[in-house]
């Protein structure tokens, strides 16, 4: 069920009541309960794949510690004492079947994700292959549709498991608790993406009813409704006019486009995890922050520090640190060293996991060619950053220019803005070509006419939902640069007076009620015309 | 110390490691900063910094990053 349907909220009503009102011992067992439930209704068969990622994991973080414990007790033989040699054989031989037991584990959870997700991406790229070779090849594709959430939960189990290896956890003995760190309903359709030291003792713990808790969890559900479905869902119309029609639109047209984009998505992505994040504030669990005023970015690896949160948290701790650490990338530390000197030398390892990480997160977001070019667009960017760093900095002085002021920032900010706008057309297009051919037709003209010759009532918005749509960004952007100032916004309205709370909500909530899309047949204008 | 504060300032020349705590948790040094400088200490010192000992604890100060590396000599 979709988090902003009606249904939803029923269920969520329940939800809330009984939590508050069992006995806090069942309080983990009940949202087990919820969350499956709430899995259920995406499609039976699906909670098959959840099933099976839960078991491996469960019994391989299990496997893991046992082995662990055969070696301390075989170390710790005092019967019988080990020599150097023979202590060091056995540690050998329990770090060879740990790294056995994780990459079947590994192969396994990611294969039943890689399998539905990249098989025919693989196969058609097969397929045009074989035909440039003329080859009579056609591998029959899938029909398939991919289980609720299975991005999100599989790179969650995969933390898991490797924490459990890097010793950095004990494995949960408790299958119906691990369960539930997988199958937590809030976070499953789009995270964020959970560390079990983060999380797992948090759904665990007995939660009470705390009024501050649930009236901010409340509200910051009511501003993740706002951003979706005044914002977000208002912004997709105009934006499914132009890239439905891509070809029809030029110039600044489809810049129009990709910048409304942009606010969508931000606007749908991070309105859902304030919903997530609320419905588990008020139930006293604690997830992760997944944006953090990304737009304020004043770099791209900032921007990926501050947008999308947890995947790049994931990305680093488990794909960027490993490779940049490991032994092959110190030996490519050293080569590069000794042939490109020792400035660009030791900057060459660091550039390649950089990139191989991002085409990771860029592969991550689908099967399609065009997100391997989003995921190399961003890698190579932060690459050439981080290469010619020393050498704009240079500039920098030279130029004397003030780093330490408003327009600094701002030309940072712009100059970060544009470059994750063009990251952008990669998303939306239907695949490479078309995202390509976006960007040629976007600076084949420059037409500023379109702000005022009607283009842009052509898209489905009138007058109205532009100017809805002005106040509701300007109010964003308020919030949000009061927020980036280190302001809390909810602390800050529980300390106003009685009339001035309770109009900030019936506000919230009647613009959410009144302004949201809720769908075509639904006209708010009409609404509120005929209410009134 | 004086050593790791030197290595310190060639990776970050822009802060002052003596006063500065929290670089970690206060997002002060990025992933760039820390494989760059987890390479020059394995070095430096002739340790193995492995993925395991990446935690905000053993990077947070100058001062708990001297404690890493004493541990890791001693291994």
């Amino acid at each position: 069920m979709s988090i902003t349907s009606s249904i939803f909220l029923i269920f969520l009503f329940f939800v809330f009541l009984i939590y508050f009102l069992i006995p806090k011992k069942f309080q983990w067992i009940f949202l087990l309960i919820a969350s499956y439930i709430f899995y259920l209704f995406s499609g039976f068969g699906k909670i098959l794949f959840l099933l099976f990622t839960t078991s491996i994991t469960f019994f391989t973080g299990i496997l893991l510690e046992k082995t662990d414990a055969e070696l301390e007790t075989i170390l710790n033989n005092n019967v019988k004492p080990l020599s150097k040699e023979q202590r060091k054989k056995f540690k050998d031989s329990s770090k060879r079947k740990k790294r056995i037991i994780l990459i079947c584990a590994l192969l396994l959870v990611l294969g039943i994700l890689g399998v539905p997700k990249y098989y025919n991406f693989f196969a058609q790229n097969f397929n045009s292959l074989a035909n440039v070779f003329s080859l009579d090849v056609d591998l029959s594709l899938l029909k398939y549709l991919l289980p609720l959430g299975i991005s999100f939960y599989t790179f969650q189990s995969v933390g898991y498991i490797i924490d459990i290896n890097r010793g950095k956890i004990k494995a949960d003995r408790n299958f119906a608790k691990f369960a539930l760190f997988l199958s937590f309903f809030p976070q499953i359709v789009q995270g964020p993406i959970s560390r079990y030291d983060q999380l797992a003792h948090q759904l665990y713990e007995p939660h009470s009813f705390n009024y501050e808790r649930v009236k901010f969890g409340l509200q910051l559900m009511l501003w993740g409704f706002f951003k979706k479905l005044v914002i977000a869902d208002r912004l997709s119309i105009a934006v499914n006019s132009i890239f439905g029609n891509s070809f029809q639109y030029e110039g600044l047209s489809i810049f129009i486009g990709v910048l409304f984009f942009s606010f969508q998505m931000y606007c749908d992505f991070s309105g859902g995890i304030d919903i997530a994040r609320g419905i588990a504030e008020s139930m006293g669990i604690s997830l992760v922050e997944n944006f953090r005023r990304p737009f304020f970015s004043k770099s791209i690896d900032e921007y990926w520090r501050r947008w999308h949160i947890s995947l790049g948290d994931w990305m680093r701790d488990y794909v960027f640190y490993p490779l940049a650490l490991s032994k092959t990338f110190a030996r490519l530390g050293k080569f590069s060293r000794k042939h490109l000197g020792n400035k660009i030398g030791k900057i060459i390892p660091i550039i390649i996991a950089n990139l191989i990480t991002f085409m990771a997160v860029g592969v991550w977001h689908g099967p399609y060619w065009k997100y391997v070019a989003f995921g190399t667009y961003y890698g190579l960017l932060i690459s050439i950053g981080l290469l010619f760093k020393p050498f704009f900095q240079k500039i920098v002085r030279a130029l004397k220019i003030n780093t330490d002021c408003f327009s600094w920032r701002l030309t940072q900010i712009s100059f970060v803005f544009t470059a994750t706008t063009i990251g952008r057309y990669f998303v939306r297009a239907d695949g490479l070509r078309h995202a390509l051919q976006l960007l040629r037709q976007t600076f084949s003209i420059f037409n500023p006419w379109i702000f005022y010759d009607g283009t842009l009532l052509n898209l489905g918005l009138r007058v109205e939902d532009y100017y809805l749509l002005l106040i509701s960004i300007l109010f964003l952007i308020l919030l949000e640069i009061l927020k980036e100032t280190g302001i809390n916004i909810r602390e800050k309205i529980s300390h106003q007076n009685l009339v001035f709370r309770w109009s900030v909500y019936l506000i919230g909530i009647f613009a959410v009620l009144i302004f949201g899309i809720y769908g075509q047949e639904y006209d708010a204008v009409e609404f509120i015309y005929r209410g009134f | 110390m004086e050593k790791l504060l030197g290595i310190l300032s060639n990776v970050r020349p822009d802060i002052d490691f003596s006063k500065t705590n929290q670089l970690i948790d206060n997002g002060v040094l990025d992933s760039f900063d820390i494989v760059m400088l987890v390479g020059e200490l394995n070095e430096e010192f002739d340790i193995k910094i492995g993925v395991e000992n990446l935690v905000p604890d053993n990077f947070n100060s100058a001062d708990a990053i001297m404690d890493l590396i004493s541990r890791l000599q001693n291994e």
